[in-house]
């Protein structure tokens, strides 16, 4: 064997030897991190896992939140808290039902955050713990310390199922700069969707061609989360489906239909459309409003931070009321965001150490944390009374506005829980689109929109019946 | 007697694999498509076809359905033309064409979820350079007529590695006489390249053809990373519709019923493969 | 070659450098990128060159994200899973080289006829077989649907039969098994196709996505691929990290790429490597 072929042979042989540390070394076949840690009361301490969908300035504030936890009361009672950015809710959600389905407990985390899309996943699973049972066995915290509409947004059939953690509204935004220019008055935002019309038609700004949209007043295709509150402010409040947008059981059928509250919105819709103002945009909405390219346009308020932070100084940033449909609909906006839901992992026995957690995360002094960073609004009732508070609000109105139209509104208004959310998002945004950009009519258009709902929900029942 | 044993050992491991991950999951996916499945997948009734009826009449799997060829027919052609051309440039051993080669072949180097997050960068109506560059204003990623470009082109970046190299391999292996014969007799450039070249080199771009049309159909991740199948659906392709249906909506009757059509579409493509890379590919 | 270069030639040399850069743009803006600040990333019109050169993005791209723990997923996995797969490959093909049982072909039909079934459209199967099989989240679950390689293993077999049968007669003679015969004598002078097959399915398994996308939920275990598009900055305009990881994934690859550019290129003509 000459020098080559021995130099080759311990080439391949050594590449063998990492190939196979790897193998053993590695987790070939377990999960990850996550190591035994199922204490009982062995001293160690307890390793809470908590998947989420904060990313960016949100992502940074969730870190520092667990980091104070765990470095105060998780020191104290030895617990350890461990976050895992999942991706978008929807991505939260999907794996978990990964977990639920293959009948793993131990692939699931022992909280998650999910938003209203992800509820149906998790609600009807037995190792989904509803957060009623945790706070009926703690004498010390009481429910009545959270926002009303918070807790009821997360209550099925009576009993509160994931913890209302990150609440937001639905929130208009707007440039001051641009209404100025227009001759608009920047401390008066468009109140109805008349006024929406009007504003956008004066706020669009057309290329030299007189045809290109430069600057569209308004921007946005409404999708389930802008109707939830659209459809749902009407007359005091209503609904999308039965059983209270799913809130009593699983929905059956839309109720839009009959109760004529889409038509309503669509004719108005279209009026806004007409102006000659409206973008049917539905990607990077919110890029397009840092750089000039709408006038205004609708999103959470957990996006304040961010919009804030982005436009520093670009232009005045406003902030307003969701226009109302009409004068008619006078029940505000749903109490949206998201909750975190517990489940049974076979780690943390009782989850007591998850609960810890969940109570520190729902603390005054937690809540203002998040609110100031983010834009959500403080859930924990004592926030408000917070000299901290206090301050944060003065410092930055735009923070009111949201908090304001909270209370404004009527907490009845829901979340519509029926199942194909991911789908339905899409076929109702469609079936605006077509509608305004064919000329079709409003009864055709809530039909088309009805029986494609309908269809999901009958196949849906008819495969998992409750 | 333990020789005649051991020759099925050394199948063991391809057979297990391809059980498993292979013949298993097709059949568990057909008998899914012919049934009702529940939200934790399993069957609950046997109902034929019905769900192979309501999938072709849902608008939804429609607009899938076409979106999917949209792509490829729009693909295949961009893919051919360009790496002819650049083939065509450079195929003669000239110098520097081995540094043009080398250009021309770099998307080979680079990953797809790398290149698509370049691409939806640069593609992006607001900072993007495309639009910059080209002193155009196409809001490439909310406007359904033109969404579908931007996977195409990312397609094309992507393929062209492989497919340019092949039209070259093929351009090369044309026999010298008959070219310098033609030349000869006062053949221009057009006419030697449409009576001599392309013929010659068919069954390559044939090859090509057919297996990027079987690629079209799988189409998927391009999508994920770029658009999500939006906007309006748009860039909605078969196998994204079925990971939605099957992973996020958990409708696992729907995802497993678009997972059978896939399969006819690939298989009948396949075997058109097949039947080109044999003369397509090797050379003397 | 004609050293005089004619004028088509300059004309088509100088069209071809022209798309060349065209087509190399987009790699040339991802290493660009990598150093633009976030107000370099919001300014309209949008900038091509980086004003500084500093290597913040790349720094907070391997502190405030676990590229460094996806690079190494991805190592573990590409390197066990390409040896395995051959492996797997080369046993079989091996037995249908030169061994003689009953079925051999039906057995090796079998297994060529899964390329007729093509692994994205059986992906929500495969993903609930490995969670059952509690693989989620492990290199092994990850690695399990790329083991079996039905065009390699077709290769391997086409190389093998250029044995000539004398070597394994003679061998017998002198005693050895069926398995010696294949490591001492097959595989050595297989050595170059072996080899060219071991890169291609490093890379193949190297640059999946979807598979790995699904099978992962911890973000521990993620490969690259999959972690420089869930690195979190696209929300607030923040692209320089982001850039900046794939600029550091880059590296290696067109690196490498360069080096075995000839190989590569003929391993395509040979028609070793299809796709």
């Amino acid at each position: 064997m000459n020098i080559h072929t021995h130099m080759k042979r311990t080439f391949s042989y050594t590449i063998l030897l990492v190939a196979i540390g790897f193998l053993l070394a590695g987790p070939l076949f377990g999960a990850g991190s996550r190591d035994t840690t199922t204490s009982t009361g062995d001293g160690g301490p307890v390793t809470v896992e908590f998947w989420h969908s904060n990313s960016g300035l949100l992502g940074e504030a969730m870190t520092e939140l667990v980091a104070r936890f765990n470095a105060t009361v998780g020191t104290e009672k030895a617990i350890v808290v461990q976050e895992i950015y999942q991706g978008k809710a929807a991505d939260v959600a999907t794996k978990l039902r990964a977990g639920l389905q293959a009948n793993r407990a131990q692939d699931l985390p022992d909280l998650a955050q999910l938003d209203a899309t992800g509820v149906m996943d998790v609600r009807d699973s037995s190792m989904m713990v509803p957060v009623q049972t945790l706070v009926e066995s703690d004498p010390d915290f009481n429910l009545d310390e959270l926002q009303p509409g918070t807790v009821l947004s997360m209550t099925y059939k009576g009993k509160l199922i994931g913890m209302p953690f990150n609440a937001s509204t639905i929130l208009l935004y707007y440039n001051k700069d641009a209404f100025k220019e227009a001759g608009l008055d920047p401390e008066k935002p468009p109140r109805t969707l008349a006024e929406l019309a009007d504003y956008a038609g004066k706020l669009v700004i057309y290329d030299s061609d007189g045809k290109t949209v430069v600057r569209y007043g308004f921007a946005g295709v409404p999708t389930t989360y802008e109707l939830v509150s659209w459809i749902g402010q009407q007359h005091g409040v209503s609904y999308l489906t039965d059983k209270s947008n799913g809130h009593d059981g699983n929905p059956t059928k839309v109720v839009f239909d009959s109760e004529g509250t889409l038509a309503t919105f669509l004719d108005e819709w279209r009026k806004v459309y007409a102006s000659g103002g409206l973008g049917n945009l539905t990607s990077d909405v919110r890029q397009q409003f840092i750089a000039g390219k709408t006038a205004m346009f609708a999103t959470s308020t957990s996006s304040l931070a961010t919009v804030i932070d982005s436009v520093a100084g670009r232009f005045e940033l406003g902030a307003g009321y969701f226009p109302m449909v009409n004068s008619e609909s006078t029940g505000g906006v749903n109490i949206g965001g998201g909750a975190i839901f517990v489940f049974e992992n076979k780690n943390d026995p009782g989850k007591r150490a998850s609960w810890e957690f969940l109570k520190y995360l729902m603390s005054a002094e937690s809540q203002l944390f998040w609110h100031q960073k983010t834009g959500y609004f403080p859930v924990n009732l004592g926030t408000y009374g917070l000299p901290g508070f206090k301050d944060h609000i003065a410092r930055n109105p735009l923070f009111k506005v949201a908090i304001d139209q909270l209370n404004d509104s009527s907490p009845q208004i829901q979340s519509v829980w029926w199942p194909n959310s991911y789908q339905a998002y899409f076929e109702i945004q469609n079936g605006i689109l077509e509608m305004l950009e064919k000329g079709l009519g409003t009864e055709e258009t809530v039909q088309k929109l009805s029986s494609v709902l309908n269809r999901y929900m009958d196949e849906y029942n008819r495969m998992n019946k409750e | 007697m333990k020789k005649s044993l051991s020759p099925y050992l050394y199948f063991v491991p391809a057979l297990v694999l391809a059980y498993l991950f292979s013949y298993r999951p097709f059949f568990k996916t057909v008998a899914n498509s012919l049934s009702l499945v529940n939200f934790s997948g399993k069957i609950i009734e046997f109902v034929g076809l019905e769900n192979f009826q309501s999938l072709f009449a849902d608008r939804n799997f429609q607009t899938s359905l076409v979106n999917t060829f949209r792509f490829a027919l729009f693909f295949i052609p961009i893919d051919l033309v360009f790496c002819l051309v650049c083939a065509l440039l450079v195929y003669r051993k000239r110098r520097f064409n081995a540094l043009n080669e080398t250009l021309f072949i770099m998307p080979m180097a680079v990953a797809m979820s790398s290149a698509a997050l370049v691409f939806k960068a640069i593609f992006n109506p607001t900072i993007g350079v495309v639009n910059h560059l080209f002193g155009i204003s196409v809001q490439w990623f909310n406007d359904p007529a033109w969404a579908m470009f931007t996977i195409v082109f990312l397609g094309v970046w992507m393929a062209m590695g492989l497919d340019f190299l092949l039209l070259v391999g093929a351009l090369r292996s044309v026999p010298r006489h008959i070219v310098e014969a033609a030349e000869i007799e006062g053949a221009g450039t057009i006419a030697k390249f449409f009576r001599i070249q392309l013929p010659l080199i068919s069954p390559t771009i044939l090859f090509i053809v057919s297996t990027r049309l079987r690629d079209s159909m799988l189409l998927s991740g391009p999508v994920m990373v770029m658009t999500s199948g939006g906007p309006y659906r748009s860039t909605q392709t078969l196998v994204y519709q079925m990971y939605i249906e099957g992973f996020t909506a958990g409708n696992y009757s729907k995802g497993s019923a678009i997972s059978v059509v896939v399969f006819v579409l690939t298989f009948l493509l396949i075997l058109l493969a097949f039947r080109f890379e044999r003369k397509g590919v090797f050379y003397q | 070659m004609n050293p005089f270069m004619k004028r088509t030639d300059i004309a088509k040399a100088t069209g071809a450098t022209v798309l060349g850069l065209v087509v190399v743009f987009p790699i040339y803006y991802a290493f660009s990128a990598s150093f633009f600040t976030i107000g370099e990333f919001s300014t309209y019109p949008p900038t091509l060159f980086p004003s500084t050169f500093s290597l913040v993005n790349y720094i907070r791209a391997l502190t405030e994200s676990m590229l460094a723990r996806f690079m190494v997923n991805s190592l573990a996995v590409s390197l066990v899973g390409s040896l395995l797969r051959m492996i797997v490959a080369i046993l079989a093909a091996f037995a249908v080289a030169f061994l003689k049982f009953k079925g051999k072909q039906v057995l090796f039909f079998l297994v060529l006829g899964t390329m007729m079934l093509p692994g994205d459209a059986l992906i929500i199967e495969n993903y609930l077989t490995i969670s059952r099989l509690g693989l989620v989240d492990s290199y092994l679950g990850i690695m399990s649907v790329y083991l079996l390689a039905p065009v390699q293993m077709f290769m391997l077999r086409q190389s093998f039969k250029t044995i000539p049968l004398t070597y394994r007669e003679s061998a017998a003679i002198d005693g050895c098994s069926d398995f010696r015969f294949l490591t001492s004598i097959v595989l050595p002078m297989s050595r170059p196709i072996v080899l060219t097959l071991s890169l291609h399915s490093f890379v193949t398994i190297w640059n999946t996505y979807l598979w790995p996308l699904l099978v992962t939920n911890n973000p521990e275990m993620r490969t690259v691929q999959v972690g420089i598009t869930m690195l979190g900055y696209a929300d607030s305009l923040d692209y320089g990290p982001i850039f900046a990881a794939i600029s550091l994934l880059l590296m290696p690859s067109i690196i490498i790429f360069l080096l075995m550019r000839k190989k590569i290129v003929e391993g395509i003509a040979s028609g070793a490597i299809v796709g």
